[in-house]
This record gives C-alpha cells, structure tokens and sequence, in this order.
C-alpha cells in the first residue's frame, strides 16, 4: 500500500489560520490500511484540529468526509458541495488523491495533512515496513524476492556493505534487517547462494521517479 | 479557579460492576465536579474518534473505567483501549489542551460511589487545566 | 612485468615486498597546512596513504584535492572515492580530473551513509539525499573499463586511458560471513587491485576467512593489505567491537589494555604485534595502518614493525 503520516499539527495549523471554514477529507483506501487517512483518522483529526485552531486563537468550522478512493474522479466529485462552501480543503490521503482534489476544485486551497512517505506493507499490527521503491526495473528475479533498491539504506546491487551489525541488522535502523542478510540466507537455503556472485551492472534509473514524470501510455485502451 | 466545577464523562466497562449492581447512567453530582456516566460493553469499545468529540464538545475531561488488565473479557480489550487513551493523550498534549483531559483507570467490583471517585480523580488530574476552552463554541 | 598504473603501491607489490599504506583524514575546513602538518609526520614512512572521502558524512576538504596535494608534498595518495554522493556522471569526471593532477590509486567503496554519520559528535548531513547511482562494486568495474577499454559506463569512449590502480575494502568478518569472501570475488572481478580491509584483531578469525579467499585464488589476483587501527584504551577497542559493524576485537585484547599501566605504549606493542601476524598470514601482501586522528603515533610503530625504511622501487 501507498503509506502516509499525519503531518505535525502545528503544520496544518499553520496552513489553516485565517480560514474559518475548512473541510477535511480522508480516503479508505491505503491511507486508511496504514492509519493515516480513512474515517477513524479524519473522525480523529477533525476535532483535534477544532481544538488546536480554538487554542490557537482562530477558531474554525471542520467538515469532514472520507471518499472510498481519492484518486478516483468520480469519488472526488461526490464532494462537490461541501467544497464549494469550503475556504480549504485539508486532505490526508496520499499526494495522488491530493492532487486530484486540487485539480478538481482548482479555486480553493488544499493543503496537506499528511506526507507520503513509502510502499510499504503492514507487516504487523502498527507496524509498516518497506517493500518497493517504484524504481522501474524490477531485480526481485535476481533477489529471491526481495528488493534491496526499497530495503537497504544504500540501494545497493551486490551484497551487502560493511555496515551489516554483527545481529544482521542494518547499521542505520537497529530494527530493520540487512536486507542482504536475508537475500543471502534465503538464496542458501535454496541451495543457489553462486547465482549471487555475479556482478550486476549499473541500474538503469531511468524509469524510476529519477527520470522524471513518469507517462504511461497504452494506446489500445484509449477512446 | 475556585467556581471550577470540571465536567467529567466517565465511560465505564459494565464488566467493572458489582456483582448484581444495575448500571447507572446520566448525570451525578460529585463532590466539587459533575459527572455524566456513560456505560461500555467493554472498554475495548471506546474509539479515538468518540473521545475527541467528547471533548471538542466542551467535556472537561473524559475517563474510563476499564477492567483488571488479565480480567477483560475480550482478553486484550482493556489493553487496547489503554494504548488508544495513551496516544490519545499525547494528541491532546500537541493541540494545547493537555494530556490530562483524557485518563484511563482500572478497577473490579465498582459500586457507583466508586465510580463517582474515578470520575473525581480525573476531574482533580484538570483542574489546575481549567475549562475546557471548547465549552459554548 | 607491465603495469597497470606505475604507483609506488603497485611497484612494491608488483615486487613482491610487504607493503604499507596509511591514512591521512583531510581537514572540515580549506587549510592546507592541516594535511601538510600530516603529510610532514608520516612522509617516507608508507608506500601510499589514503585520503578518506568524506568520511562519517561529515563534510571535508575532498579526497581529490587532499590528495594533489599529499602529491605535490611528495607522498603517494590513494584518493578514496564513496558512492553516496555523486552519480556516475560525477564520479567518471571526477576520476578523470584525478588522472589529469597525477592521481593514479583509487579505493572505490560505498561510504558510510548519511544518517549513520557525524560520528555523534557532529551534526553531518542527515538530511541530505543520498545518490547511490551505482555501488561499489559496479564503480570498481567503471573505473576499470575506463582505464583498460578507454569506454565510459554509458558506452561513449574517452579521448584517453587514465592509468589507475584500483582499491576496493572488505568487511571479512560483517554478517553474513557466509557470503563476505563471495563479495570479495566479486568485486576482483568487476577489477580491484588491492584490497584494504576494515580493522582486524581477531587474527584467527580473519584467518579463516582469508583463508577462503586463498582457496579461491583471490589472493593471486588482488593485493589483500588487512586493516589495523591503532588501539589507544580498552574503552575504545570495545567501543569498536560493539559500535562498528564487523569490528571483532577478542575479550584477551580488551582485557590487556585495560590491565595495561600505559594504554598508549600498550597499543603501540599491540600494533607491533597484529603487524607480525598478519605477516605471517599466506595471501597477505601487506598492511593497511590508521592512527584516527593521531597519525604522529605511525612513524614508531612502523619503525618497531621493522617496516621502516619504505623499500625504493
């Protein structure tokens, strides 16, 4: 899933002072797998916000509402009426969903309750990890399946470096393994750990966020 | 701050009860605060969203009542809502209005006096908060 | 025999001798008179010395200009060059401006990462957004297509061959050790010359890894020179054994220094020591020694190793 966390809320405060008027919109989609986005959350945020804007000497009406995609048009224009009566709009689903609110109601401020921050899973309860980094030219076949461009700090195509701590976790998060530990194990137990010894050449980046906006096109499903 | 009488909501598991003893809903006096009891089927039912209306709605403070940690019902159920109530805390904390407008307490066998007591420890965690600055909005 | 760039590191090796390289950590600041002040100290005493790259993300006088001028003071520079900062657009023009000042070893490694930087006595960068275009291994290999092919990573070929002799690190003993000899096959595949490992105290340990790489015949292609920092207290070896990745330093080791009435002298013999036996190791062809931010410690140590004068090649 694409994860987000809220912002501080002294950010959002600050965004929101002088406005008096603010709908707040969640989605129920990956935002709201991760805890950041879906109802619970903006159910959660909206009176909180109330309450720092009240403290913080401008006090505010939030509206709240949560779409079940926000990066889906017709969701987004099920909002049409509480944004016309909006001074902003505040959303906390991921910077897609975001960016479709701002396009569509092009007239009112949006602003970001949240950051995007990865494409994680949910490994345990309250607990996402990284899983993929969208760097367009998938290694997990080279791997055993799992992607050290996401999941080594280094995003590194030939083992690991010499920071693997001496408990095979990585020397710059003690709770996130050396994902060529785990590579190198998984290849053994397999019996395969020679098909690690070639050298990989450099990555090509350029399909990757690196080569700039990506455009996707498939022509036949086109109109 | 002597005329302060904090308003207290004071969700309660009815799994805390006496045995034989009837829930009490509605409105009490205490001594120096008021209190609304709210009764739960559990404690594990109190959801962040609940607790914040509670106190954008001008609650002075809100606590619950929840059961011994190994005596819930739903097993973990009080253990989550004492998580829920401790990150609510620090939300409250973050927004100006003070960790102490939200508490969580244990207890089994509860007679309504005694509930009225968790209810006034809260209302004494606020005082020195005073109102809630939400009251009349 | 031909040479690959005619360093006085590849000579020495190339000659069969016990070679000895330092390291001189350039200054967070322009003064030349800092790396001079070292280059003083330890001139005449090694065969080359690294000149780190920004090392602990910390940011420095860079290992280029360090080592031009490590060169011009009349000392053999091994520029270190970390794939954290630049891409290989940068590092392949960087390589070639360090060919044109005369700068011919390369030590090709990862670097230490931005967020596990600053040693946590500076601030650093951990903000900073890491590149990490290529890795280490790869930039190895780019460095030898440019100095045997003439041919840059993206294909184009260069007006001229630069002659570098090319260095590469290894963590013997880091999980998982399993894999570790395996990396430092490849990494003489993708080109490596030489060979400077992270510290080494556990000589039995290493031993056995080094051994693997015998077996393999690693050491018949690359110069494996292993790491020694030099040890000044007890706290500080422990600090190394549980705070840097794939530093093992035996409890014996730790317990001597702390029994030590000298620390400093004790470290120094220590040193003496760890030099004699890692001579004795087959496939090591010399030693790579620091003195982190005490490089006036080196000359002594050298000459009790009996590793001074440097042999003229």
């Amino acid at each position: 899933m694409i994860t987000a966390e809220w912002k501080p809320i002294e950010e959002m405060v600050g965004y929101l002072r002088g406005h008096r008027k603010v709908l707040l919109i969640g989605c129920a989609t990956c935002v709201a797998e991760c805890a950041a986005g879906g109802e619970r959350e903006v159910e959660t945020l909206a009176p909180l916000l109330a309450m720092a804007m009240q403290n913080d000497g401008n006090p505010i009406e939030i509206v709240s509402a949560t779409l079940e995609r926000q990066c889906e048009p017709e969701f987004v224009a099920s909002i049409a009426e509480q944004a016309a009566e909006a001074e902003a709009i505040v959303s906390v689903s991921c910077g897609i969903g975001m960016q479709l609110v701002a396009d569509t109601y092009a007239d009112t401020p949006l602003y970001p309750g949240v950051n995007t921050t990865s494409l994680s899973i949910r490994e345990e309860p309250g607990l996402w990890t990284s899983r993929c980094a969208a760097c367009g030219d998938c290694v997990l076949g080279l791997t055993f399946g799992l992607c050290p461009v996401a999941r080594c700090a280094k995003s590194l195509m030939n083992g690991p470096c010499g920071g693997t701590r001496e408990n095979g976790m990585c020397e710059i998060n003690e709770d996130t393994p050396c994902i060529w530990r785990l590579i190198v194990e998984r290849a053994t137990a397999r019996g395969q750990l020679e098909s690690l010894v070639e050298v990989k050449p450099p990555k090509n980046w350029s399909n990757s966020p690196a080569g700039g906006p990506k455009r996707m096109l498939r022509e036949d499903l086109r109109s | 701050m002597e005329s302060f009488q904090p308003e207290v909501t004071l969700l309660y598991c009815r799994q805390c009860l006496a045995s034989g003893a009837k829930p009490v809903e509605g409105r009490r006096a205490g001594e120096g605060f008021s209190a609304r009891l709210v009764v739960l089927p559990c404690s594990s039912k109190v959801q962040l969203p609940h607790l914040m209306r509670l106190l954008q709605a001008g609650s002075d403070a809100v606590q619950i009542a929840a059961c011994p940690e190994k005596a819930c019902q739903h097993l973990v159920g009080s253990n989550r809502a004492e998580n829920r109530v401790k990150y609510g805390q620090d939300l409250l904390e973050t927004v100006g209005m003070g960790a102490g407008r939200l508490g969580l307490e244990r207890g089994a066998g509860l007679s309504l006096d005694d509930l009225l007591e968790l209810a006034g420890r809260r209302a004494e965690a606020v005082r020195a908060l005073g109102p809630n600055p939400m009251k009349g909005v | 025999m031909s040479l690959k760039a005619g360093t006085k590191l590849e000579k020495v090796l190339a000659a069969g001798q016990f070679a000895l390289t330092a390291e001189i950590g350039p200054p967070r600041g322009p003064d030349t008179e800092e790396v001079l002040k070292k280059a003083e100290i330890l001139k005449g005493m090694a065969d080359a010395y690294n000149v780190t790259d920004n090392q602990t993300a910390v940011v420095r006088m860079s290992s280029i200009a360090g080592s031009k001028l490590l060169l011009d003071a009349g000392l053999e520079p091994v520029a270190q060059m970390t794939c954290r900062d630049r891409n290989r657009i940068a590092m392949q023009s960087d390589l070639l401006g360090a060919a044109a000042l005369g700068l011919k070893n390369i030590l090709a490694i990862s670097g230490d990462h931005q967020q596990a930087g600053a040693s946590g006595k500076l601030k650093g960068h951990p903000g900073a957004k890491g590149v990490y275009d290529v890795d280490s291994i790869q930039l190895i290999n780019i460095i030898k297509n440019m100095r045997d092919d003439g041919v840059q990573a993206g294909g184009d070929t260069l007006s001229a061959k630069p002659a570098f002799f090319i260095g590469a690190a290894w963590t013997p003993l880091g999980p998982p050790v399993e894999f570790r000899v395996l990396r430092l096959a490849k990494k003489v595949a993708a080109g490596a010359d030489f060979i400077q490992t992270q510290a080494v105290y556990d000589i039995k340990a290493f031993g056995e890894q080094l051994k693997k790489a015998v077996d393999m015949g690693l050491t018949e292609k690359t110069a494996i020179l292993p790491g020694i920092i030099v040890p000044r207290s007890a706290g500080m070896l422990r600090y190394m054994h549980n705070n840097v990745p794939g530093v093992v330093v035996p409890d014996e080791l730790i317990a001597r220094m702390k029994d030590a009435a000298d620390p400093a002298a004790e470290g120094l013999k220590v040193t003496v020591e760890l030099i004699e036996q890692v001579k004795e190791l087959d496939g090591v062809k010399g030693v790579h020694l620091q003195a982190i931010e005490a490089e006036e410690l080196l000359p002594d140590i050298i000459k009790q190793a009996g590793l001074s004068p440097r042999p003229e090649v």
